[in-house]
């Protein structure tokens, strides 16, 4: 049997925590903790304008896409990556080997505020991520009979 | 990698299409986002070059209750074809949950499907997956054509594991079994993460799997 690893309410309350004085800290309006694959762990701040999960699997693919290049000079990966907009950035920096942190921020900030804040911020969420692996991590699982029997996605004819 | 936020009651799966150039991996995703209804779905992000082939991927969110009380999070993904990108291929296979094979039924294509599917056990073994623990269905897509690969040639050929698994005859680009296909491939991930482990045996048979033709009994008595 199978369990899909899980964030207890607790867990999503303590990421929130650390995003939210993130965000304060750095004025930032977004920042989202995704995994390399491009799900979304965590996300903080003003979400109504954008689409979180297609920002996240474009993000996972610009990071990984830039390992090539980092590989050319020697690097192993990049740790950060920034993408600046006419009022609109993004930053991005890597958490640890499974996880990559992005913030969002406009005219009320600055690249350099973003990188000051997100290092140490990165180091927390990777520590209070891998507090959960130690603990065994929660697993989560169901029974068959929860599962819908019709057809999940339907063909609008 | 699957993962669950018990804080917004979701829960997220990433369905990889799969196969060789050409064969209609983005037509299938281009196909389901015009026909899901709008609320069920995201924007088709498409990371395409000027002649429409991907480069990059194709993204589609997808959101359904299925699960009670949780918000399921299906977030399709297409992989460029073109034998020279399999490192993008690598890339986008990281953490996935279920695969979509897309093979094209014409007679030429049947080499490079045989090859795509090397190359995707070759991707998956690479991150220490396995495509006999992914769950995965087969399409055999563009059977609208002529010069087209009979059915049992083609679960010959791909579905020749120890375990066979669900195969669809599709036309992509009519949308002929396309949601039968993601459906499939999204019940069997469902019901891996399931306490049972597996799709209950009273489910529907595999579509494309060919029936040994009933034999009279008169007939039998004649030879």
């Amino acid at each position: 049997m199978n369990s899909i690893p899980c964030l207890t309410i607790e867990d999503v309350a303590n990421l929130d925590g650390i995003l939210g004085e993130f965000l304060q800290k750095a004025e930032a309006e977004l920042t989202v903790v995704i995994d390399r694959g491009g799900n979304v762990i965590s996300q903080f701040g003003d979400i109504s304008v954008m689409d979180v999960t297609i920002i996240a699997a474009l993000a996972a693919g610009s990071f990984a896409a830039t390992k090539e290049l980092a590989r050319r000079i020697g690097e192993i990966e990049f740790n950060a990556l920034y993408h600046q907009g006419n009022g609109n950035h993004i930053f991005m920096n890597s958490v640890d080997e499974d996880t990559i942190m992005i913030t969002v921020f406009g005219k009320r900030s600055t690249v350099g505020l973003v990188r000051f804040y997100s290092t140490a911020t990165a180091q927390r969420v990777s520590e209070l991520l891998q507090s959960l692996q130690n603990n065994g991590g929660h697993g989560f699982t169901f029974d068959a009979a929860d599962i819908t029997a019709a057809p999940i996605f339907a063909d609008a004819k | 990698m699957s993962i669950i936020n018990y804080a917004s009651r979701e829960i997220q799966f990433k369905i990889v299409y799969y196969g060789p150039a050409l064969c209609g991996k983005t037509t299938n995703l281009d196909y389901i986002h015009k026909r899901i209804n709008p609320e069920n779905r995201g924007d088709l992000v498409s990371l395409a070059t000027a002649s429409d082939r991907t480069l990059f991927f194709d993204f589609l969110p997808l959101n359904a209750v299925v699960i009670k009380g949780f918000v399921t999070k299906f977030q399709l993904y297409t992989v460029p074809g073109q034998v020279i990108y399999n490192a993008t291929r690598q890339l986008v296979l990281r953490s996935v949950d279920g695969v979509v094979f897309v093979a094209d039924s014409q007679w030429e294509k049947m080499e490079e499907n045989v090859e795509s599917f090397k190359n995707l056990e070759e991707n998956l073994a690479k991150q220490n997956a396995s495509i006999d623990e992914i769950p995965y269905v087969l399409q055999y897509n563009k059977r609208d054509l002529e010069n087209i690969a009979p059915v049992n040639y083609m679960e010959y050929v791909l579905n020749n594991r120890k375990k066979r698994v669900q195969s669809f005859e599709v036309v992509s680009s009519t949308g002929q079994n396309v949601f039968a296909a993601l459906n499939a491939v999204s019940q069997i991930l469902l019901h891996k993460f399931s306490k049972q482990g597996e799709v209950p045996q009273n489910s529907p048979a595999p579509v494309a799997i060919p029936v040994e033709p009933e034999v009279h009994a008169q007939e039998g008595a004649a030879l």
